[in-house]
């Protein structure tokens, strides 16, 4: 069976070890040619249909060796037994600054129709275009052009020698032809196996097969040995076992549709032709054994999930796993289908869909020019990185978590005055007649006694009472307010209020700023001597607003605390902020001035005790739940979540989300909370920060069990449940 | 590579009738109609509007670059929805993912916020 080639053209390596390959050798005949497998055993077709040939090939997995040509110097690891190819590690400090790999190209064309494969079939379809006048695109995977997927538009992506091809086109006709159909009986997963049409390529590659047979449809299993097939055991018509020793096994079961492209869209404009829609005998079912080879799914899985109900092919597909693999049912659709058929015996059950990839592609080549989220920046950002900041993308936006010691930047807040980039927080502005009836309807808390020059911290809810986002509502004038919202949440609460402003027929406009202006936090009990220095002479009181002029940069001031200490937001156009921000911390280097990020935030926040929705929160956290009923103002007539919470108000509640404290360092945030009773976990943590001042772990977390506990076990100590907030429960701070 | 550089103008958001017969103060002014009651116009210096509700702001928000033929090329690669076919006309939708707006002309204007800038100029290799 070891066959070393007439000629060698080369060397691969193999798990380590070099191997020579012949002219034209696929790296799986390669691998084959040495007596050995390229996966871990299965029926393998040589033809790009099975999973059975995958490895890692130059460092890229789930590669089908079968496609691959050998080249000096490939190198081939082959996937753990049963298991997953393990994932790179990357570790980089700044993902703004990490570098790019390289490019992969894509190209985009569109056709009046495109078609996929181009045999027999193919060709008829693409003169049938042709003589039509029909701009015709040709994809043939034996001319580099592999096929990965097919979506609505419908749209082609493929990948081919230049980089990917993006494909638009009215029409797609899917002319792939057909597969072998793989085994899927006891020892099917054996090595040493190979279909009639791997067979004939393995004979022209001249490589020797050993002792063979041939075996059809009176195939009963496999037996092995050391995970090679060494016999194949058939069944006569009067039901005699026959045995036949071999070394490889040759298996001619018929032929089915290859139709995972045809299966990956059933949207109008695309079509299969040819042998890829002729539909073939099925195989007989199987009763043992593998039957998904990708996937591992035994016939034991069908019935067990058969057996829980799930008896739509679809269905059964997702309960059993059959078809969830590389090849997306290339080799067990038609074993699965013709066991449903036996199972009810009734016709076999429509193919179920398929999904991309057809052909496995590297993260780099499905991203190759495809639009992500984009992540914002704001003006700052080249100052936080020249202060050594580490960022981070938070709420949409490219955040600095710390600048290299969180624990220092908390101190320049409590003790000293500190600077913060909240260029992120949502701003919107509303002005018009109906502003007041607009905002009353859509705060639990009152609007219209807000004075002009004052503000209310105010939760959004939505018409279930759940909380949506929180922020400031700022009066500007009797008609013109100032909102804002959180970072995350601030395009949803646009949106909110534009849809209920419209519905109502209110005479509102509405501005989003989020992204015009900058806004810098100053905050720490030095705040007021910093902003006395750029002209800041008659700082607003607490929950106060003015316009004014800081260090020459047109600020909205606002008056209020997220940290616990003394807090002005100044929020000002874009083109301002670096000056501000340099004049900020130029003018305040001898009171100890210090940016804080992210980290110290969340634990000065925490210290608090106060929420931050869309972390702390879940979709349905009431202000119950949150203990601020305070925040909803109930004998207000009518606002957007009002008859909800007055209906729930009478139910009893098994979730409130509470603080804790215990001695030690501060458990991983999302811990579970367990009963120190029993064990059970009871909740989890949402907030946890090690307080340099209280010198204890602080969290803020769920308890989701009544009675509710005053002890819990978290990280396998005890905590106690302890009222927020933890420091100046009375607020002097902040309004010092 | 076209510059993607901040621009300044005016924002206006009032109703469709007043921001119809606003009065745009300034040189080269380029008013952008982002929606039925909002307008934006780059280069303007002030703005005479009949709406007492009206709001009217400054806007440093927001960057512009100016795409000759060969620019404008490069740029269509990056657009996957269909762009209308006269010039003049406002398109808004995303360039290589990020939400931008697009006036088609000589030259063309691409327009997007400043927060958005340094990803767009990333994503389209300037």
């Amino acid at each position: 069976m070891t066959d070393a080639p007439a000629e060698v053209a080369g060397r691969i390596v193999v798990d380590g070890r070099p191997i020579e390959f012949a002219d034209g050798d696929s790296v799986a005949v390669a691998i084959v040619r040495t007596g050995e497998v390229p996966g871990h055993g299965g029926c393998l077709c040589l033809a790009g249909d099975c999973g059975n040939c995958l490895a890692e090939v130059d460092g890229v997995a789930y590669v089908r060796t079968c496609q691959v040509a050998a080249r000096p110097g490939t190198v081939v690891v082959r996937h753990p037994a049963g298991g997953k190819p393990q994932l790179p590690v990357v570790d980089w400090r700044d993902l703004t600054l990490m570098p790019v790999g390289s490019k992969i190209a894509v190209r985009r064309t569109e056709a009046d129709v495109a078609v996929i494969g181009g045999g027999s079939s193919g060709q008829s379809a693409v003169e049938a275009a042709r003589s039509a006048g029909r701009d015709v695109l040709l994809l043939d995977a034996r001319d580099g052009s592999e096929v990965v997927g097919i979506y609505p538009g419908p749209s082609i992506v493929a990948r081919d020698p230049g980089g990917m091809l993006h494909v638009r086109a009215d029409e797609i006709v899917v002319a792939t032809g057909s597969v072998e159909i793989q085994p899927a009986c006891p020892g099917s997963d054996l090595g040493g196996i190979v279909t009639a049409g791997a067979a004939e390529r393995l004979e022209a590659a001249g490589v020797d097969l050993g002792r063979v047979v041939h075996v059809g449809r009176e195939l009963l299993r496999f037996e092995g040995d050391a995970g090679r097939v060494s016999a194949v055991v058939t069944v006569g018509m009067d039901a005699t076992e026959t045995t036949t020793p071999c070394e490889t096994a040759v298996v001619d079961l018929g032929r089915a549709p290859r139709d995972v492209l045809a299966r990956m869209s059933r949207a109008e404009g695309v079509s299969a032709v040819g042998p890829a829609a002729e539909d073939q005998p099925l195989p007989a079912p199987p009763r043992d054994g593998v039957v998904c080879p990708c996937m591992g799914t035994t016939v034991d899985d069908l019935e067990a999930a058969w057996d829980q109900g799930y008896t739509d092919l679809e269905l059964l597909k997702r309960a059993s796993w059959a078809g969830l693999g590389p090849c997306q049912g290339g080799a067990c659709l038609p074993h699965v289908r013709s066991w449903i058929a036996a199972r009810t015996s009734g016709p076999p059950p429509a193919p179920f869909t398929a999904r991309p990839a057809a052909r496995q592609i590297t993260l780099a080549e499905a991203a190759a020019d495809v639009a992500i989220d984009a992540f914002r920046r704001t003006p700052l950002h080249d100052e936080h990185l020249t202060l050594g900041a580490r960022m981070d993308r938070f709420g949409g936006w490219w955040r600095p978590w710390h600048y290299g010691d969180a624990v220092a930047e908390y101190w320049a807040v409590r003790e000293g005055v500190s600077v913060g980039d909240v260029s992120t927080l949502g701003k919107l502005v509303v002005s018009g007649p109906d502003v007041v009836e607009a905002l009353e309807r859509i705060y639990p808390c009152h609007v219209a006694d807000i004075k002009p020059g004052r503000s209310r911290y105010a939760l959004l809810l939505n018409e279930r009472g759940h909380v949506m986002d929180d922020g400031m509502i700022l009066r500007d004038a009797e008609t013109r307010f100032t909102l804002t919202f959180t970072s995350g949440g601030a395009a949803n609460a646009e949106m909110w209020l534009r849809d209920w402003i419209q519905t109502w027929g209110l005479r509102v406009h509405v501005m989003d700023r989020t992204m015009s202006l900058a806004a810098i936090n100053v905050t720490g009990p030095l705040v007021k001597t910093l902003l006395a220095r750029l002209g800041l002479e008659d700082a607003p009181r607490f929950l106060g607003h003015i316009r004014a002029e800081i260090a020459g940069v047109p600020c909205h001031v606002m008056r209020l605390s997220f940290t616990g200490e003394t807090a002005f937001e100044l929020h000002h156009p874009l083109d301002g902020s670096v000056a501000l921000w340099r004049a900020l911390m130029d003018a305040g280097r001898d009171l100890g001035v210090r940016p804080h990020g992210l980290q110290a935030l969340f634990g000065l926040r925490l210290e608090k005790g106060h929420v931050i929705v869309g972390m702390d929160t879940e979709l349905d956290t009431t202000p119950r739940r949150l203990g601020m009923d305070w925040a909803v103002r109930m004998e207000k007539p009518a606002f957007i979540g009002r008859a909800s919470l007055e209906r729930t108000a009478k139910l009893d509640d098994s979730r409130r989300w509470v603080g804790f404290s215990m001695d030690g360092e501060a458990p991983t945030e999302g811990s579970p909370i367990r009963s120190v009773e029993n064990g059970e976990i009871i909740g989890n943590v949402t907030g946890s920060w090690t307080s340099p001042l209280l010198r204890k772990a602080l969290m803020l977390g769920w308890q989701r069990r009544t009675p509710f506990a005053d002890r819990v076990e978290i990280d396998g100590r005890e905590a106690v449940v302890t009222p927020t907030p933890f420091y100046d429960p009375e607020g002097h701070r902040a309004r010092a | 590579m076209p510059a993607l550089e901040p621009v300044e103008g005016w924002r206006v958001v009032a109703t469709p009738s007043a921001l119809d017969g606003a009065r745009w103060n300034g040189d080269d002014v380029d008013v952008l109609r982002i929606a039925p009651d909002e307008a934006l116009a780059l280069g303007a210096t002030g703005v005479e509007i009949d709406d007492p509700d009206a709001i009217v702001e400054p806007e440093a928000g927001f960057s512009v670059a100016m795409l000759d033929v060969d620019d404008w090329h490069g740029v269509v690669d990056h657009i996957d929805w269909p762009l209308p076919e006269e010039p003049t006309v406002l398109a808004q939708g995303k360039v290589a993912g990020v939400p931008a707006r697009i006036v088609l002309g000589e030259p063309t204007l691409l327009v997007v916020q400043a927060a958005y800038a340094n990803e767009l100029r990333s994503r389209l290799g300037w």
